[in-house]
């Protein structure tokens, strides 16, 4: 799916805080560590089938990645939230995990070089 | 009555990249105003410094127990503050765009509806501009009452 596409752009983040270097990388700070936090979350309720937890993160995780215009990931997101609200197909829901973690993966390694050009 | 240039914030989003970036947009764009914008990771945390700080201004989310699911959400949260001070003006946020959600905010108290999407930093920022008016507009009202009272005192009208 994902091929030397970039997955992230920065253009919104940069405009919200008017190109100022420290505050975009305390935001940049932020994600990597929320990214990950929500990644493991998920997993956990995708391990148990908590589909209420499921759509929760689902649901959260489309504000946090639309920050760093991870739009690609959305529809994902968007999918995953509706089978959590209906508490249905669990094998669906583990493509769809997997499909995000390619594109967080990608998007964190970007994003990681990206810093760098603010510390 | 005190007159307060000064336009306090709060935020309250658990989503920390989303109300971080929100903080950052409002300072940016209101960057001539005397504002100062606090961040609150859920409302029992914001509860116990609004009586403090008296803000003018809420942000809420509707959702705010998506990490942690014993938290209270939003609707709570405004009924709280009302309570308090039926005067602040509370944005509230959701990520749905249900129209019950929507009506039950208004018959709550809320000054404003705004559905997380692609647009939904502008929205907040019009909403804003908007609250900034009607303070203004109520600040002057309590100036130039002040005003009337002091010329009353030192004319007289018989």
């Amino acid at each position: 799916m994902i091929k030397n596409e970039k997955v992230t752009d920065l253009t919104y983040l940069i405009e919200m805080t008017g190109g100022k270097k420290h505050l975009i990388l305390e935001i940049i700070y932020t994600f990597l560590e929320q990214i990950a936090d929500e990644i493991k979350s998920m997993n956990d309720a995708i391990s148990t089938a908590n589909y209420a937890t499921i759509k929760s993160y689902a649901h959260t995780m489309k504000s946090t990645v639309s920050v760093m215009g991870i739009s690609i990931i959305i529809p994902v997101l968007k999918e995953m939230e509706n089978l959590g609200a209906k508490a249905e197909n669990i094998e669906k829901i583990k493509e769809l995990k997997m499909e995000i973690d390619l594109i967080c993966k990608q998007a964190i390694l970007e994003i990681e070089t990206i810093k760098l050009n603010y510390v | 009555m005190k007159i307060d240039n000064h336009i306090k914030i709060f935020i309250v989003d658990d989503n920390n990249v989303f109300a971080l970036t929100l903080k950052s947009d409002i300072e940016n764009t209101f960057s001539i105003f005397p504002i100062e914008v606090k961040l609150f990771e859920s409302g029992e945390i914001c509860m116990s410094e609004l009586k403090k700080e008296n803000p003018q201004i809420v942000i809420l989310d509707y959702q705010l127990n998506s990490r942690k699911p014993d938290a209270v959400d939003g609707i709570k949260v405004l009924d709280w503050i009302k309570e308090i001070n039926d005067e602040i003006f509370v944005i509230m946020l959701t990520g749905n765009d249900h129209i019950d959600i929507a009506i039950k905010s208004f018959q709550h108290g809320a000054s404003d509806y705004i559905v997380k999407t692609d647009t939904q930093f502008k929205k907040i920022i019009f909403s804003l501009s908007n609250c900034f008016k009607i303070i203004k507009a109520k600040n002057d009202s309590i100036k130039y009452l002040r005003e009337l009272d002091d010329y009353k005192k030192h004319h007289s009208f018989e």
